[in-house]
């Protein structure tokens, strides 16, 4: 049985350390991105910085597993996400995903969990922050690791 | 809304609303197991993230002109991407304005499979800098000493 949110209720966390080999991977993931800023020490030179930061989009790889493990299917089918980059990540960091539940709303006659959401580092300084928003938690599905053994391929 | 300041050539000459096409691919196993392994997730469903599909196809048409760093996303998500079905992504420039005196481009992508089905539709908050006029991260390096 899903758990019912409500308003207060703190998400349960994700860890991960980001590391310079997975972060030259993520760019090569569905298409090859190339050297980049986020791969290559060189191009992250050239665009002004002096060593390589995550992209953006290995964060917000966190925070979907952060939504999925709370929120199952009625993230999968529905979720809406706004994410804004406030702070670098390095290779060696330690980023936690997180997220508190600001407010129940309703949408097409549903309740709606509205959250804040963020990821911060090992110095408990947030790297990124924004909203988001979910029907309350149904079904995890195949959405959760315990569970990997029925992942949808 | 856009500002105008007559200091940004590039990002005035890019209208709102703007057609950035489309193209398609296909979605592997090996994509989604790549995907799944990078983030350490094994039941990722969205490996979509890892595509950047409002970049992909923003770059396509101005890479030789303007970069757009990664300052945020919106995302809405409807149904997840099945592997070996052909995804389909079309873009437009949704919005472009000037925040702090820093011009910005939003980047729309919206992703629908082979069946029809809506993926997903998300939005790229670019940093516009124009190519060959600042380097791309020099507002994230000045800011925060990376």
């Amino acid at each position: 049985m899903a758990v019912v949110l409500k308003t207060g209720d703190q998400l349960q966390p994700v860890t991960h350390e980001v590391t310079n080999e997975k972060m030259i991977e993520f760019e090569k993931c569905v298409w090859d991105r190339g050297r980049n800023s986020h791969s290559d020490i060189n191009a992250a030179k050239a665009d002004g910085i002096h060593r390589t930061i995550a992209s953006g989009q290995n964060q917000m790889a966190f925070l979907h597993e952060l939504m999925e493990l709370n929120f199952g299917d009625a993230w999968v089918y529905g979720g809406k996400i706004s994410v804004r980059y406030i702070h670098p990540v390095y290779a060696g960091d330690h980023l936690t995903a997180t997220g508190l539940v600001t407010s129940i709303g309703e949408f097409d006659g549903k309740p709606r969990v509205e959250l804040q959401l963020w990821c911060e580092n090992q110095d408990g300084r947030k790297t990124s922050a924004g909203t988001a928003s979910a029907a309350q938690p149904s079904s995890m599905r195949s959405w959760v690791k315990k569970n990997s053994e029925g992942a949808e391929k | 809304m856009a500002e105008s300041t007559g200091e940004n050539k590039v990002w005035e000459s890019i209208p709102v609303g703007d057609d950035l096409g489309s193209l398609d691919y296909v979605l592997t196993e090996q994509m989604v197991a790549d995907y799944r392994r990078v983030v350490d997730n094994p039941c990722a469903a969205y490996p979509t993230v890892a595509a950047r599909h409002p970049a992909n196809l923003f770059y396509r048409k101005y890479a030789a002109v303007m970069r757009v760093p990664n300052m945020g996303h919106d995302c809405e998500y409807y149904n997840p991407p099945v592997v070996g079905k052909r995804i389909t992504i079309r873009g437009r420039i949704a919005d472009k304005y000037i925040r702090r005196g820093n011009p910005y481009i939003i980047v729309e992508a919206v992703a629908v499979d082979e069946d029809g089905r809506l993926l997903e539709k998300s939005r790229l908050v670019g940093h516009a800098r124009e190519v060959g006029k600042e380097a791309a991260h020099e507002t994230i390096a000045k800011k925060w000493g990376a």
